[in-house]
């Protein structure tokens, strides 16, 4: 009854083919690329040192020509530990304070989508990291998975107090070689004004003087002044 | 009688579609050309100078082709193409004539004035009729006519006759505009025959997917990935994810330049081979000893350990190239010379990045520390260098003959206060300044906009306390008295007010414009008005004076409060750059000393107390022009607030419906009667004074003339 004309019809299932196809291959283009781009994204933090440690020092292999891998103390396992909590404590805290700020940036367009993603992988990664160790702490000394974090953090925080504390004093020496120039031009300009004073007056006096004004000529202000402005450094 | 579509055969039609068209993408297009090629930068004030420097080509150079970057090609031609089709649409539409349907008028007909009377009206068809009756009139061989165009004259004649007399052809011709009821209309459509023709299909088809296939897609695909490319800031994405991972709590100034470094900008600048060429040399120029400090390039050891763990590239040339800007260092090799002017505009689009992303954190060290890389960027200086380089030609030498051995900093402020003889005896010598050089030197610094606070405090618009969490407004009162000016007159306390506006002063109240009214005219009553010249015009302070930054830069100050006890930004920065009232006299060079308001609006805390902040004025194009100063927040209880509010206006309603009626019996407009004017000022006064906005530190700074400045 319905002679269907096939040959009519051939136009409009072109299209749609056509319009199918073009999509298909655009989002399956679309979506490889995507993955290759997010798996090839650079991880937020670096090689986990510490982390390294603590597990070849687990599993040590045996060295060659000998039976028996070497027994590696408790103590010492237990201080890798510790530092891999350490290191644990640095990065948790980096991730805490990075993630409101990326965050805002992410919403005002600021930063790019990628960096979100590796972040969000990173805390992932973290949070793994995290029981983990919790869970060999606790596979070592029953019931230290509790507090490992614990003693972690007040480390962090003595060794962030100590960087400090070391920084500053590492300024001493140089602001104190920075005052004795100052000191020694202050003196020596003093004494310019003394000896010219005294050169109306007959030539007499001290015995030590004349060395420190000879030492401290001008050509030795030069380096002075530019100590003080690395000292002036807050 | 049905609507007919037709396409425009005549071909009079589809010029005006077409020209109507390119009008509305052209004028758009034509207007963004001439803003983009007129230079902004042109009709702005400069700080005047005739300082050179040995690159000061180099950076003109730079500057021209940066500007130059800006006009882009594909629009011009899109304009030019624009302008040519409307003038070849206009040229259609003049020559093509248009089929004339005349519209069927009566009056024409029996040839009478619209104005005639229904007596005329007959009088004259009677006279026609006799004249045209086709039994009387006989056709004119001469013109042509037959019979048939006599009978059909007739009937239009006695048609018109009806129309202005009978009631029913009459509503005919009101109605359809003609007597014999509706017409059958037609409707052109304004696009060419041609296109719908035979054999031209497959053209248009063809042209259609192009149009929708092929280039929309591509336009929204570019734009949607243009977006994605580069972030809010205007640097490349890539560039500000890497700023966010340099970024660390401690960063100092030499820190904010080796994050900077980071950019992928500069591994487009220096691709290939161009990443090392000259990069030893670079470096052990900046490594060398310096003058005013231990490396020539005024980095600290801390930044130099950075450079040198870098793996050689790009990021290692870059960081070099800019330490080497920083300290001015002559490197012997124009190529060399041109790249270390070229990274620093980039380094400085990307500090805007880096300011964005530690304003995220909210952290004040990293903040202050982006905004002084911005002014060591501009003004090529070390971070913690002298402010006194700045200046045209102070060189180190120069700087250490001012400042001697002495390690806290001579600012500009401070060297210009000294009187003239005394600096000139400081700087005037063998090796140093040539006397000449020295007024060049004054001369620029006299120039320099320095914003010196005057007062700073919290109001609420329209209240008298400030109660917990409503918008409060910061007001700045500040003068741009320039180092070294002569002759400051006195801060007029009157000046210092920020009186609220009327509350019936709607155009105040919605931020228009309008003249303020200094008084009213004793008979008419009608309101002075001050005279403001060209006050409609936002005011921008001069182009920074920094002849070594390849960039023209309009200086901006960010106003932003800070709580000292965690380190943390409180309010985050206010970015001013256009200010209310002139900065210098029509020459340029004179300062007016106007007081100069900055308001910025944010949320108050949401429980009472005393906040006290820091408050930092911080500009971004010059070294030690900054202002730090104590602000304390004083936030009442509501209710308390309410209570106070309400003991002090006891007398107050009467006196108000007194003026009110004044007002209304002077003739009204004014909003402020003048009696009431000071009583008003001295309110805000006392307010201002309870909530103890403006502390001690605010008031000597009014009067001190060297505001301390922060570092």
């Amino acid at each position: 009854m319905f002679e269907i004309d096939w040959r009519g019809l051939l136009l409009p299932f072109a299209y749609l083919v056509v319009l199918g196809g073009t999509f298909m291959t655009f989002s399956t283009v679309y979506r490889k690329r995507k993955a290759l781009q997010s798996a090839n994204l650079a991880p937020w933090f670096g090689p986990h040192l510490q982390r390294n440690i603590y597990l070849s020092l687990l599993h040590m292999e045996p060295e060659e020509g000998q039976e028996k891998a070497p027994k590696v103390p408790e103590s010492v396992i237990r201080a890798a530990l510790l530092r891999r909590a350490v290191e644990d404590i640095h990065r948790i805290i980096q991730i805490r304070t990075a993630k409101t700020a990326c965050s805002s940036l992410l919403q005002r367009g600021s930063v790019g989508d990628d960096l979100w993603q590796r972040f969000q992988r990173a805390e992932k990664e973290m949070e793994d990291e995290l029981r983990d160790v919790v869970m060999e702490a606790n596979a070592i000394v029953p019931g230290w998975g509790q507090i490992i974090f614990q003693s972690a953090n007040e480390i962090a925080a003595n060794k962030a107090f100590r960087d400090r504390l070391d920084e500053i004093e590492e300024q001493t020496e140089r602001e104190k070689e920075w005052w004795e120039k100052r000191r020694a031009s202050i003196k020596n300009e003093f004494m310019k004004e003394l000896e010219e004073e005294e050169k109306s007056q007959a030539k007499a006096g001290s015995e030590d003087e004349p060395v420190l004004v000879e030492t401290s000529t001008p050509s030795a202000t030069p380096s002075g002044s530019s100590k003080k402005k690395k000292g002036g450094k807050k | 009688m049905g609507a007919e579509y037709a396409y425009d055969e005549e071909g009079y039609l589809w010029p005006f579609f077409v020209f109507t068209l390119t009008l509305i993408i052209t004028v758009p297009l034509t207007f963004l050309l001439v803003k983009r090629s007129r230079d902004p930068a042109a009709s702005l004030q400069r700080i005047q100078t005739s300082f050179k420097h040995a690159h000061t080509d180099t950076v003109d150079a730079l500057r021209k082709r940066d500007k130059r970057k800006d006009r882009k090609l594909w629009l011009i031609l899109a304009v030019i193409t624009g302008w040519a089709v409307i003038g070849y649409m206009l040229y259609l539409i003049q020559t093509t004539e248009a089929p004339t349907q005349k519209l069927w008028n009566p009056y024409d007909i029996l040839n009478i004035p619209e104005s005639a009377t229904e007596k005329q009206i007959k009088s004259t068809y009677k006279k026609l009729s006799l004249k045209f009756h086709p039994d009387k009139a006989k056709p004119d061989p001469s013109k042509n006519e037959t019979m048939d165009d006599l009978n059909a004259r007739y009937v239009e004649i006695s048609k018109a006759y009806q129309a202005l007399t009978d009631e029913d052809v009459r509503n005919n011709y009101i109605m359809y505009g003609n007597p014999d009821g509706k017409q059958g209309y037609s409707i052109n459509i304004a696009l060419p025959k041609v296109i719908v023709s035979d054999g031209n299909g497959k053209y248009v088809v063809l042209l259609y997917s192009a149009l929708f296939g092929v280039l929309l897609p591509y336009l929204v695909g570019s734009w949607w990935y243009g977006t994605l490319r580069r972030s809010k800031e205007g640097v490349l994405m890539e560039s500000a994810n890497r700023l966010f991972r340099e970024y660390k709590d401690n960063i100092d100034e030499g820190g904010v330049v080796a994050a900077l470094s980071t950019g992928k900008e500069f591994e487009e600048l220096f691709k290939g081979d161009k990443s090392d060429s000259g990069l030893s040399k670079v470096e052990s120029r900046i490594f060398a000893e310096g003058a005013l400090s231990p490396l020539a390039g005024g980095l600290s050891v801390k930044d130099k350990e950075r450079l040198e763990n870098l793996d050689s590239g790009p990021q290692r040339k870059a960081l070099a190239l800019l330490w080497a800007y920083l300290g001015r260092i002559e490197l012997d090799d124009p190529t060399l010379e041109k790249a270390k002017f070229a990274v620093a505009p980039i380094a400085h689009a990307l500090n805007k990045s880096f300011t964005a992303i530690s304003l995220a954190y909210m952290n004040t060290g990293p903040l202050l520390a982006s905004y002084y890389a911005s002014q060591n960027l501009i003004q090529a200086m070390p971070p913690k260098s002298s402010p006194l380089l700045q200046l045209p030609y102070f060189t180190p030498a120069v700087v250490k003959a001012v400042e001697g051995d002495s390690r806290i900093h001579t600012s500009i402020q401070a060297f210009m206060d000294r009187p003239d003889a005394k600096r000139r005896s400081l700087v005037v010598g063998k090796g140093l300044l040539t006397d000449e050089q020295y007024r060049e030197a004054v001369g620029v610094a006299k120039q320099l906009p320095f914003l010196r606070v005057a007062k700073a405090f919290f109001k609420v618009t329209g209240e008298r306390f400030i109660i917990p969490s409503s918008l409060v407004t910061l007001v700045v009162k500040g003068r741009f008295v320039p180092p070294g000016s002569e002759n400051v007159p006195e801060v007029n306390p009157a000046d210092l007010e920020d009186i609220d506006p009327a509350e019936d002063d709607l155009d105040a109240i919605l931020g228009r414009k309008t003249k303020k009214q200094i008084g009213k005219d004793e008979k008419t009553g009608k309101p002075i008005m001050e005279e403001s010249a060209g006050s409609d015009e936002p005011i921008l302070a001069p182009l920074a004076a920094a002849p070594y930054f390849a960039r023209d830069h309009s200086p901006r100050w960010n106003v932003f409060l800070t709580d000292s006890k965690q380190g943390r930004v409180a309010v985050p920065p206010f970015t001013f750059a256009q200010f209310d009232k002139p900065i210098f006299e029509q020459d340029g060079r004179t300062p007016t000393f106007a007081m100069q308001t900055l308001k910025a609006q944010f949320q108050a805390p949401p429980h009472a107390g005393h906040y006290t902040f820091v408050m930092h004025v911080v500009c971004d194009s010059y070294v030690g022009f900054d202002t730090k100063m104590e602000v304390t927040l004083i936030v009442e209880e509501a209710e308390k607030a309410a209570k106070m509010a309400v003991e002090d206006e006891i007398s107050e309603p009467e006196e108000d419906s007194l003026a009110g009626i004044m007002n209304a019996a002077k003739g009204g407009a004014p909003p402020q009667p003048k009696k009431r004017k000071p009583q008003k000022e001295e309110e805000e006064e006392e307010s201002d004074e309870e909530s103890g906005t403006d502390d001690e530190d605010d008031d000597t700074s009014a009067t001190n003339t060297d505001t301390e400045p922060e570092n």
